[in-house]
């Protein structure tokens, strides 16, 4: 899969720190993270319990703010950006998908992928038609209006997927998507998050499994909240298939 | 299309499928919305039914009629009227009296047209179980001019002068049946009931209808006879012209003294400035002023704003609890770019949902009771309606009621979710939850100038409302303070066993849940506790005021009229029904025939007069020849002294029981029976002499005067222009009994042999009775029935002590207070659990017992219930105590300006303050004890179902 790299990001994370607390109980969550995600591009991120992965996502996200260091999303630096323009970017630029519970239950699979569209004041209808459209791209028609307990956990993920790229959206930040499913429902997912980007998105995957983290174009190791390794795709089939030491 | 309609919509379509995903809590806040909306709708419903058009109510008041002519009783002088006959008065102003006596409205009537005549009158008819007093109408009702008064249930209309018609309200009350005959006493003849009819307005009136002639002329006759009082007959007449009557025929007719309620007038009333009465200065602008009015909308706001608040206060935490529970989802809404207007407006669009579907289904239900139960209702107020009237617009607006509670409960729950970070919502965090730390200062600030000006009205002014307004802003005050108010609970935790310290602070820590739930439990409680500490000194007052009529346990009867005929009959009946211990008969002194009523009047009839000799009169009350007052004559601080130190002045009627003219014919019985036990009294009757129970009934001589007034309209005219009245004395002997006791009524007792050598004649009267038990309550049913079949007009009194009257409302009251307290705190026990399932689940893998759960949610209940029952009691006594205050001092202000006027009898008045500990007890702690066990009890011990795996 070689993607032509575009020079412009669309996720860039600049010299990122963020400090949990202070005195006694300060915790460094990240320590001076760079990170660049092109359109098209896959990146996972991986490493142990407590290295800031999810601090990573969240920030990326703007569910979280930085310590210092600058996050821009499509030319948007987000860590100046008010609370309202946040909420207005992350239903325009940015789809979240978590481990489970990523559909919002009151709601029909047609409806969530349509939320944020809505929200943003597009008409039920122009959004319903959107939201069938980006459903049946992704083979996912027959489920548009069932309700998400009548849903399997996988059918859940990949509706979640389709709804973090509704409309103009262009990042997809996945924290743990297949943790709660089986090995072979979340190959079918990261399937379809890997086509996504192939189609021109750009992805960041939360992920602590190597299984998983083949899909991505790049791998990023974190430990203790800095970026001890990085991979592009080639070096890490070899590195988790054990062919190369360590870099 | 607005951007924002498109969010709502969304956010409209969430809030509705997740209340009818939690149906248990949708169904819960939805009643506590719907049934006041309920209530109120068919309240309005019923009463715009029950109101009737002009049209309608002619058609019940002059049928078909064109219009009915009455007699106006001013001899037939012009009168003016109002168009629609509710006022009349003289034309001419008149110095002295208005003129008096009968007109001729059948002169009035133009000729051609035709006309029936209803007269109205009372008789005591015999019914199964005795007699009852009845309105008499005479009618002929088949005419088709009475088309409309009354409607014809069963049988036909009288058709012959021996037939009646009876409504089924008569049938219903004299046990008699459509086929039976009925009577009147003193009346000998019989009338057989033909059929049964209502009378649309008064369902309940019980009335006979005979042809006109057939009853009450003849009735009237009889009763007179007999010694009863003559009926009053009223007489209207219907008349029909053709072409019915203008204004100006109306004004015409007046000219005869004739009052003309017109068709054509009342619906087509004729503009103010043509209505001569009108332009009288006091007459006509009559209407209700816009004080009263301001006055009446501003209860009736306060009333719907505190039953809005309560409701809210009430509805507000199972908002928050449906906000909590869907935290994860809020959050998803914020991860996909839901601003914090969005999720407000998820929160709010389920008040929204809710307050929606409360005011439709309180609306449709309150259309299909009232339409269901239309001929109860109709029978409760005694009334058919018009016809069912709908008024889509008020209707409307009280459905608006419930909209409105529905977003008003849930905007806090709504302003709380938005404030959570999205990432605290996602990962359930719950960080600390601070509440506001302004509005308890306001609260404070409220509070204070509430009390102060409840404080200022009780103890420096005498100004009820300044205590009403006081207590109503310290009690809103109250509410706003009790986040901080709760907190200060949290420092009795310490040395608590773990579940309830667990509860305890849990609610104090979760503050932002827990106060609107102890407030809504503080506002039902201190608006109980208020009425019934009220009530209960209110009571205590009335029980130390209660004069007793007789001794405890005596029973006295009284027939003033007919000659006292049924004394015997009914004074065996008592003693064959009741405990009677001694009987003593008593007669009064008649003036005129034997069977002359007690009151005087009538052919023949004179009355008596026990006479105060002039040096025994209170200077205050004497009678002064040119009229003035004699009071005029003191200063205030002299009238003052008088009342209070002169015996002439003090000396009042001890009792509250209507003795004839205070002088009653027996003997020694009575004064046992009375409770008088000096030996000199019984001497003096046997000597001959007459018994005074009142100072200054007995002159220097030591004698008392009774005054014979024969020609009681000489007397009256002597009365009015302050000369002496006419009439001959008799002077009789007199014993005072001393130390003033307690006569209840009675001011003098002679035997029959005194009074006959005085040259007063007597008729027996009643009889007193002492009973050696209390009369129990079947019994004096029995009785009572037993004396319906002898004869009316008796007086019965049975002196059972101060019965209170209040207790039912009182304990209706208490058990919603309780019913409100133990709701409220099952609701913030709700969202406590919602919030404490991470806790439970940590508790159970440090291996507590399982119904460590169970016991925690009962103290969790336990403990919002009983904070709010201890700061409701103590913000409900405030406002009864201060009532009480000022009340206090505006009858110790009465007391002071009677006293300085010269009325009044010397006793200060007396307002106790009485805490009613019963209740008090109970709500403090019966009512938290039910929430805390049925909360135990209604909880898994087991823990919550875990998380549904996503696969």
């Amino acid at each position: 899969m070689s993607t032509p790299l575009t020079p412009q990001p669309v996720l860039r994370l600049q010299n990122l720190t963020r400090v949990h607390g202070s005195g006694a109980t300060e915790v460094h969550a990240l320590r001076g993270i760079d990170l660049d995600v092109h359109p098209g591009e896959l990146v996972a991120v991986m490493g142990p319990s407590g290295s800031g992965k999810s601090t990573l996502l969240t920030i990326a996200g703007g569910l979280d703010v930085p310590t210092s260091g600058r996050v821009i999303v499509e030319d948007t630096d987000i860590t100046t950006a008010g609370r309202k323009e946040l909420a207005a970017l992350r239903r325009r630029s940015i789809g979240y998908v978590f481990q489970d519970y990523n559909l919002i239950p009151a709601l029909t699979a047609a409806e969530n992928v349509s939320l944020p569209r809505e929200l943003d004041g597009v008409s039920a209808r122009k959004a319903r038609v959107e939201s069938l459209a980006a459903l049946e791209e992704m083979g996912l028609g027959h489920l548009a209006d069932r309700f998400p307990d009548e849903m399997s956990g996988g059918q859940q993920q990949r509706v979640a997927i389709a709804r973090a790229l509704v409309g103009d959206r262009r990042l997809v930040l996945a924290d743990e998507p297949t943790g709660a499913l089986d090995s072979e429902t979340g190959e079918s997912v990261l399937a379809l998050l890997r086509a996504r980007c192939d189609a021109g998105a750009a992805g960041v995957l939360v992920t602590h499994e190597p299984r998983f983290a083949a899909w991505a174009d790049r791998v990023v190791f974190l430990r203790d909240g800095a970026i001890v390794d990085q991979t592009v795709r080639s070096e890490a089939d070899s590195l988790l298939t054990g062919r190369v030491a360590d870099a | 299309m607005k951007t924002w309609f498109h969010s709502w919509r969304a956010a409209v379509r969430i809030a509705r499928r997740d209340a009818w995903r939690a149906k248990g809590r949708s169904a819960l806040v939805l009643s506590m919305i719907a049934l006041p909306i309920l209530g109120v709708s068919a309240v309005d419903l019923t009463y715009r039914s029950s109101e009737l058009s002009p049209a309608e109510k002619l058609e019940r008041t002059i049928g078909t009629a064109d219009a009915s002519f009455q007699d106006t009783g001013f001899a037939g002088t012009p009168i003016l009227q109002s168009p629609s006959g509710d006022s009349y008065r003289p034309a001419k102003d008149f110095d002295g009296a208005w003129p008096d006596g009968k007109g001729d409205v059948a002169a009035a009537i133009p000729a051609g047209a035709t006309w029936i005549t209803v007269t109205h009158g009372r008789a005591k008819l015999t019914t199964a179980h005795g007699l009852l007093q009845t309105e008499v109408r005479e009618l002929k009702a088949s005419d088709p001019i009475a088309r409309g008064l009354s409607t014809l249930l069963e049988g036909r209309d009288p058709e012959k002068a021996d037939e009646v018609t009876a409504t089924s309200a008569f049938l219903e009350q004299s046990g008699l049946t459509v086929g039976s005959t009925v009577s009147a006493r003193n009346f000998d003849r019989q009338y057989r009931i033909v059929g049964s009819y209502e009378l649309p307005n008064a369902l309940n009136e019980a009335e006979v209808t005979a042809l006109p002639g057939a009853f009450l002329q003849d009735y009237a006759k009889a009763a007179e006879k007999s010694g009863a009082l003559a009926p009053e007959l009223y007489t209207t007449y219907l008349v029909k012209n053709g072409s019915g009557f203008t204004w100006n025929d109306v004004q015409k007719i007046n000219q005869r003294g004739v009052m003309v309620v017109s068709r054509a007038v009342v619906l087509d009333p004729p503009a103010d400035s043509e209505v001569p009465l009108y332009q009288i200065k006091g007459w006509g602008d009559y209407a209700s002023s816009p004080a009263a009015d301001a006055a009446l909308l501003a209860s009736l706001a306060t009333v719907v704003g505190l039953a809005m608040l309560e409701i809210c206060l009430l509805a507000g935490p199972a908002f928050a609890v449906g906000a909590r529970r869907s935290r994860r989802q809020l959050g998803l809404v914020g991860a996909n770019g839901g601003a914090r207007s969005h999720i407000r407006a998820i929160v709010l669009s389920g008040g929204l949902v809710i307050g929606v579907a409360a005011a439709v289904i309180g609306t449709v239900l309150a259309l299909a009771l009232t339409l269901a139960l239309q001929p109860f209702l109709e029978e409760y107020i005694g009334q058919r309606f018009g016809s069912f009237d709908i008024r889509p617009l008020e209707l409307f607006g009280i459905a608006m009621l419930a909209v409105l509670t529905g977003l008003l409960a849930a905007v806090v729950p709504a302003v709380t979710a938005s404030r959570q970070t999205v990432l605290a919502s996602l990962t359930g965090r719950r960080g600390v939850r601070s509440t506001s730390k302004v509005l308890p200062l306001i609260g404070l600030g409220a509070f204070l100038l509430g009390a102060a000006v409840a404080l200022y009205g009780s103890v420096v002014s005498d100004q009820v409302v300044l205590v009403a307004a006081g207590s109503a802003l310290a009690e809103l005050g109250v509410v706003a303070m009790t986040p901080a108010l709760v907190g200060f609970f949290g420092r009795a935790g310490r040395w608590l066993p773990l579940s309830p310290r667990l509860a305890l602070r849990d609610a104090v820590r979760n503050r932002g849940r827990t106060a609107p739930a102890v407030a809504a439990v503080l506002a039902a409680v201190a608006g109980t506790v208020a009425v019934t500490t009220y009530a209960a000194s209110r009571e205590a007052q009335q029980n130390a005021e209660y004069t007793a009529s007789l001794p405890h346990g005596a029973v006295s009867f009284f027939q003033m009229e007919e000659g006292g005929r049924d004394v015997p009959a009914v004074a065996e009946a008592v003693q064959r029904y009741l405990p009677v211990d001694t009987r003593a008969d008593v007669s009064r002194i008649v003036v005129g025939r034997s069977n002359c009523p007690s009151w005087g009047g009538g052919n023949g009839c004179g009355r008596y007069e026990v006479v105060v000799p002039q040096a025994n009169q209170c200077p205050l009350w004497v009678t002064n020849p040119d009229g003035s007052d004699p009071a005029d004559k003191f200063t205030p601080e002299q009238r003052r002294n008088l009342v209070l130190n002169d015996w002439r002045c003090s000396e009042g009627n001890s009792g509250s029981l209507y003795v004839d003219g205070g002088l009653l014919v027996g003997d020694a019985k009575l004064l046992k029976v009375l409770g008088i036990t000096d030996p000199g009294a019984a001497k003096a009757l046997d000597e001959g002499k007459a018994v005074a129970l009142q100072r200054s009934l007995v002159d220097k001589n030591g004698t008392v005067a009774v005054k014979k007034i024969t020609d009681a309209e000489a007397a009256d005219k002597a009365a009015m222009e302050n000369r002496p009245v006419p009439g001959e004395v008799s002077a009789v002997p007199s014993y005072l009994v001393p130390g003033k006791p307690t006569a209840y009524g009675l001011q003098i007792l002679m035997t029959p042999a005194t009074a006959k050598a005085a040259g007063l004649n007597t008729v027996p009267v009643g009889a007193y009775f002492s009973t050696d038990q209390m009369p129990g309550d079947e019994q004096r049913q029995k009785l009572d029935a037993e004396i319906a079949k002898i004869g009316a007009g008796i007086d019965l009194t049975v002196e059972e002590g101060y019965v209170p009257e209040s207790g039912i409302v009182l304990l209706a009251l208490t058990v919603f207070a309780g019913l409100v307290t133990i709701g409220a705190a099952g609701i913030a026990t709700g969202l406590a659990q919602a919030d404490a399932e991470a806790d439970l689940k940590t508790l159970a893998a440090v291996g507590a017992p399982p119904r460590v759960r169970r016991t925690l949610s009962g103290f969790q209940c336990g403990v919002v219930a009983a904070m709010g029952v201890v700061l409701g009691t103590a913000a409900g006594l405030l406002p009864a105590v201060g009532l009480r205050l000022t009340e206090g001092r505006q009858q110790l202000r009465f007391y002071e300006q009677n006293l300085a006027e010269g009325w009044g009898t010397g006793t200060p008045p007396k307002v106790p303050i009485v805490i009613p500990w019963e209740t008090l007890t109970g709500l403090l702690v019966l009512v938290p004890l039910g929430a805390a066990l049925l909360a135990a009890l209604v909880t898994r011990s087991k823990g919550a179902v875990a998380r549904r795996e996503a696969t």
